[in-house]
């Protein structure tokens, strides 16, 4: 019996528009079960309490008045970390079905609770295996465009100040440094962003005595370490 | 049937003589022997006769008396031998050579005598007793008794090695008498001559050879010395010849060589004002021909020359493209590097045997000196244009092929041969666009060679361009053929080029004038009309004019004008006055080639066709210009085009250096998925190097470059980083 004839039991009590951008897919109320409509309810109150009705996403205004809620800066890393959960495809804007998969991950579905499950979420994504993962996701979600493959300087800088900032204040700050300074580069593509974390796991800081231009380290680092030892001179 | 005859027994018996052992008898044999031996001693052996004292002998052994012979011999010998070397101890000065000699003579000729009377016994008794045969044992008696007495030991060896000092300060010796001593130690056993002669001789020449090397190098210059060293050597293979054994040579020559040429070595190389420096500065082949011969016999010695030649090469190399004078003149620049190269060619051949060592050594110092001056590319190509422009007018053919031959071999020099591609297609472009090359098969001769050298690619472009200048000339007669009403007015000659052959030149506004542009337009119709889908644009920039001019007081001329300059000169058909700005109005010449233009054109001696206002050297936007009525030449064609080869100024330089740069890239991304494609996967130190060697035949790849490369291909998803092992890159198909 093919199910796309079906029709839904229930109705929905609110009808929401869809953007063309969203991936949402509508799902068939006969599909569902009691339980799960009352726990999605719940997720869904919480996405609409801050989603642009016309629009049926949460927008950068939804977001900055859930970060006030959740007593973060939305500059704070755990928003980005949240975004990562919910695996969300564009910087500022959270859909109802990411939204959902990551109130879903976390088990919560009220303010309160994903106020208490946002530090443990830091501490899952820290973990080495995830943290990689969620470090390459953060490049990604600058691309404002589908053909976008690399990022600008300036907003590298503030990336790297959030998603690193705290493990390798050094690094960071020294690399920031060079990149407002030289004029070589206009934006880094993903193999150098890469580099970089790769960078601050395996070399001895600052004295770098472990790096040598002879590997295969992206050249952007390469001129990161002559400038570092013209510097140290 | 029985044959019951007694069987007789023939038996044949020893015969069973009874022996009379007379106790005596041995006795009274032995003293007629051990007579015979004194007799033989004594010079007095005529009167004896051989066959009794054989069987003598014979009987003794025979009747088992053979030790007592033997010993009595013994005996006797060194009775005899004991009173001879006493006779020589006796012997006063030169006597005493002369004297062992005579006595050694006399001991052989007894020996023998004794060795034949006792011949029986030595054949039977002595072999079967394994003891030492008459001969040597006459032979032994006479080295322990006569050689190795105590009185005649020392003074024998000390006589001959001052007899070998004396000769070697310049005496005369009897050199037969000193071969018969050292044949009689050989005789006597090699390990007798060695011991009880060669290696004393051996020390006592390393000794007088030590102290002479010494007083030589404090007085001698380094040409001198090998001279020295040289005969002395020759005169110790003399010696051995005469009176050593011949196994002695490789011995003393080797001394020879340790003492006057390896322990000095250094010295010699270095010495100041006619070391080897100074002999490769002077042309000093025969001095130096000498060190190689002399120093190929030691060990490092060869190397040390080639050591000293390589880096005084490179040193003086460094020096020459570095310094700032000599590289003002291309032309010369170039020609003292092909006039060293010759110099080098010369004395490897000449004086180092064409040893191959060398002439490896003397290219990599060429290789590396030549590469230290950035500009030694474009150089080269200017000596080659300077050549094919005026330099091989009258020049046979097989001097010609010379000439291109040496300059192929600095080319095989350089590092950046696609500089050079880049400055010979600029000049060869300026070349055949002027009409100014001396002989066209002297140009495509060496396209031959650039191709057999660098293959295909590297001169299909150049052909190409040669290509277009045939093409252009059949171009040029059907369009007059198809147009006769047009051989009244100015005669026009196109040289189409197909872009991509030529030098790329940005197309540069010109307003030609009203007569020009009409005639361009025509066969730009006629052209097209034949080419469907060609576009041609006018290279204002790289063209001729010959114009017919008439000065203030009637003096013909016809000038051989750039375009731009035509293009000026001719504004002044309709105006006497004009000003810069009204000049660069009309012509719509860019600013910089209008003032170098004018410059040409109104501040040259000689060439100055118009005047300007005021007449300072640069020119100034508020300037005027008018014909100049007074100008003269001697010559009805004057020349003021300027588009000779030159070299390049300091920004054009850079403009080439970053072209050459960027076509660079392309040929670095090209090699790396060459490389990438068929390894699959490959380690960044490996990558590096095979990109090296692949682009070696056309640049030295930078490394860095190379590495910038990499990262774009991986940008644009050629190549990806392993995930695990970040060295590794893997090729994406």
């Amino acid at each position: 019996m093919p199910r796309t004839a079906s029709k839904p039991k229930k109705k929905r009590s609110k009808p929401y528009t869809v953007t063309s951008s969203d991936t949402v897919s509508v799902p068939s109320a006969s599909s569902e079960t009691k339980k799960s409509s009352k726990e999605k309810d719940g997720k869904y109150k919480l996405f609409n309490k801050y989603a642009n009705a016309s629009s049926g996403v949460i927008d950068p205004e939804g977001i900055e008045k859930l970060c006030s809620k959740l007593k973060v800066s939305h500059t704070d890393i755990k928003i980005l970390m949240l975004a990562w959960k919910m695996k969300s495809e564009r910087q500022g804007y959270f859909t109802k079905a990411e939204w959902r998969r990551a109130l879903k991950a976390l088990k919560v579905d009220t303010i309160k609770k994903l106020k208490k499950a946002l530090p443990e979420l830091e501490q899952e994504v820290r973990k080495p295996l995830n943290f990689s993962d969620f470090y390459a996701y953060s490049f990604r979600y600058c691309f404002t465009d589908e053909k976008q493959n690399c990022v600008d300087i300036e907003t590298i800088c503030q990336l790297l100040d959030m998603v690193l900032g705290s493990t390798f204040r050094d690094q960071v700050d020294h690399f920031v440094n060079y990149l407002k300074i030289q004029n070589v580069y206009k934006v880094i593509t993903m193999d150098q962003w890469m580099g970089f974390y790769r960078f601050c796991n395996e070399i001895i800081f600052p004295d770098m005595t472990n790096y040598s231009l002879e590997l295969a380290w992206p050249s952007i680092l390469d001129n990161f370490f002559e400038w570092m030892r013209e510097k140290q001179a | 049937m029985s044959n019951n005859q007694k069987k007789r027994n023939f038996q044949i018996e020893a015969f069973k003589h009874r022996v009379v052992v007379d106790p005596k008898y041995a006795d009274k044999t032995w003293q007629i022997l051990e007579r015979a031996i004194h007799q033989i001693y004594n010079q007095d052996a005529s009167g004896l006769s051989f066959e009794e004292l054989y069987r003598n002998a014979y009987n003794m052994v025979l009747h088992k008396f053979g030790e007592k012979l033997y010993t009595g011999f013994i005996a006797t010998m060194t009775g005899h031998l004991k009173e001879k070397a006493k006779l020589i101890e006796a012997a006063q000065g030169g006597a005493f050579l002369e004297e062992l000699n005579k006595k050694w003579n006399e001991h052989n000729k007894a020996l023998e005598m004794i060795r034949d009377i006792l011949m029986y016994m030595d054949r039977t008794y002595i072999e079967s007793s394994k003891k030492p045969h008459v001969h040597p044992m006459g032979l032994s008696l006479w080295r322990d008794n006569v050689v190795h007495s105590p009185k005649i030991h020392t003074r024998l060896l000390n006589t001959l090695l001052d007899l070998v000092h004396r000769e070697r300060t310049g005496e005369v010796i009897d050199r037969g008498l000193v071969r018969n001593v050292t044949k009689m130690f050989m005789d006597l056993g090699e390990s007798v001559y060695q011991d009880d002669f060669e290696k004393p001789f051996l020390e006592a020449s390393s000794e007088f050879y030590k102290v002479e090397s010494q007083e030589f190098i404090e007085s001698c210059d380094c040409g001198d010395y090998l001279k020295k060293a040289e005969k002395r050597l020759t005169e110790e293979i003399d010696r051995v010849g005469h009176y050593l054994d011949a196994k002695s040579e490789d011995k003393i020559t080797s001394v020879v060589e340790r003492e006057m040429i390896a322990n000095h070595m250094q010295r010699l190389v270095h010495m100041e004002n006619s070391g080897l420096v100074n002999m490769l500065l002077n042309d000093k082949y025969e001095d130096l021909g000498r060190m190689y011969n002399l120093f190929r016999r030691v060990t490092n010695g060869l190397a040390t020359v080639r050591d000293v030649m390589t880096s005084h090469l490179r040193e003086m190399g460094k020096q020459l493209v570095t310094d700032p004078e000599k590289s003002k003149d291309p032309v010369e620049f170039v020609q003292r590097l092909l006039d060293e190269r010759d110099k080098y060619d010369k004395i490897i051949s000449t004086a180092f045997g064409n040893d191959k060592t060398f002439q490896n050594a003397s290219n990599s110092s060429f290789e590396y000196f030549i590469n230290l001056n950035a500009r030694s590319p474009e150089f080269i190509s200017l000596f080659v244009d300077d050549k094919l422009r005026k330099g091989l007018k009258g020049i046979a053919d097989v001097d010609v092929e010379v000439i291109l031959d040496k300059v192929m071999m600095l080319f095989r020099y350089l590092q950046e041969k696609d500089v050079f591609e880049k400055y010979y297609k600029q000049h060869l472009a300026k070349r055949l666009l002027s009409g100014k090359t001396v002989s066209d098969d002297a140009e495509k001769s060496l396209i031959v060679k650039l191709k057999t050298e660098c293959g295909y690619q590297f001169t299909s472009k150049l052909e190409g361009m040669f290509t277009d200048m045939k093409t252009s000339e059949d171009t040029m007669r059907g369009f007059y053929g198809s147009h006769p009403e047009l051989s009244e007015g100015p005669t026009l000659i196109v040289q189409v080029l197909t872009t991509g052959s030529w030098p790329t030149q940005p197309a540069v506004p010109c307003n030609l004038p009203a007569e020009v542009s009409v005639l361009c337009e025509k066969f730009r119709s006629y052209y097209l009309g034949t080419h469907t889908g060609r576009r041609l644009s006018w290279q204002t920039n790289m063209g001729t004019a010959d114009i017919k001019a008439v000065f203030g007081k009637g003096q013909k001329h016809e000038l051989n004008v750039s375009t731009f300059q035509m293009c000026v000169l001719m504004l002044f058909n309709n105006s006497d006055r004009l000003s810069y700005k009204e000049i660069e109005q009309a012509t719509e010449i860019p600013a910089p080639d209008l003032k170098r233009c004018l410059q040409s054109l109104a501040c040259v001696k000689g060439k100055n066709v118009i005047k300007k206002e005021p007449m300072s050297k640069d020119i100034g936007e508020d300037d005027l210009f008018v014909v100049n009525d007074k100008f003269a030449s001697k010559f009805y064609k004057v020349k003021i085009g300027t588009v000779v080869a030159q070299k390049e100024t300091e920004p054009e330089k850079q403009e080439t250096r970053q072209r050459v740069e960027e076509d660079r890239k392309p040929q670095i991304e090209a090699a790396i998925v060459r490389i990438m494609k068929s390894r699959k996967i490959l380690d960044h130190n490996n990558i590096i190097a095979e990109v090296t060697k692949q682009l070696q035949p056309r640049f030295l790849a930078n490394p860095t470059e190379i590495k910038k490369r990499i990262e774009s291909l991986i940008e644009r998803d050629f190549l990806e980083r392993d995930n695990t092992d970040r060295k590794l890159y893997r090729y994406l198909a």
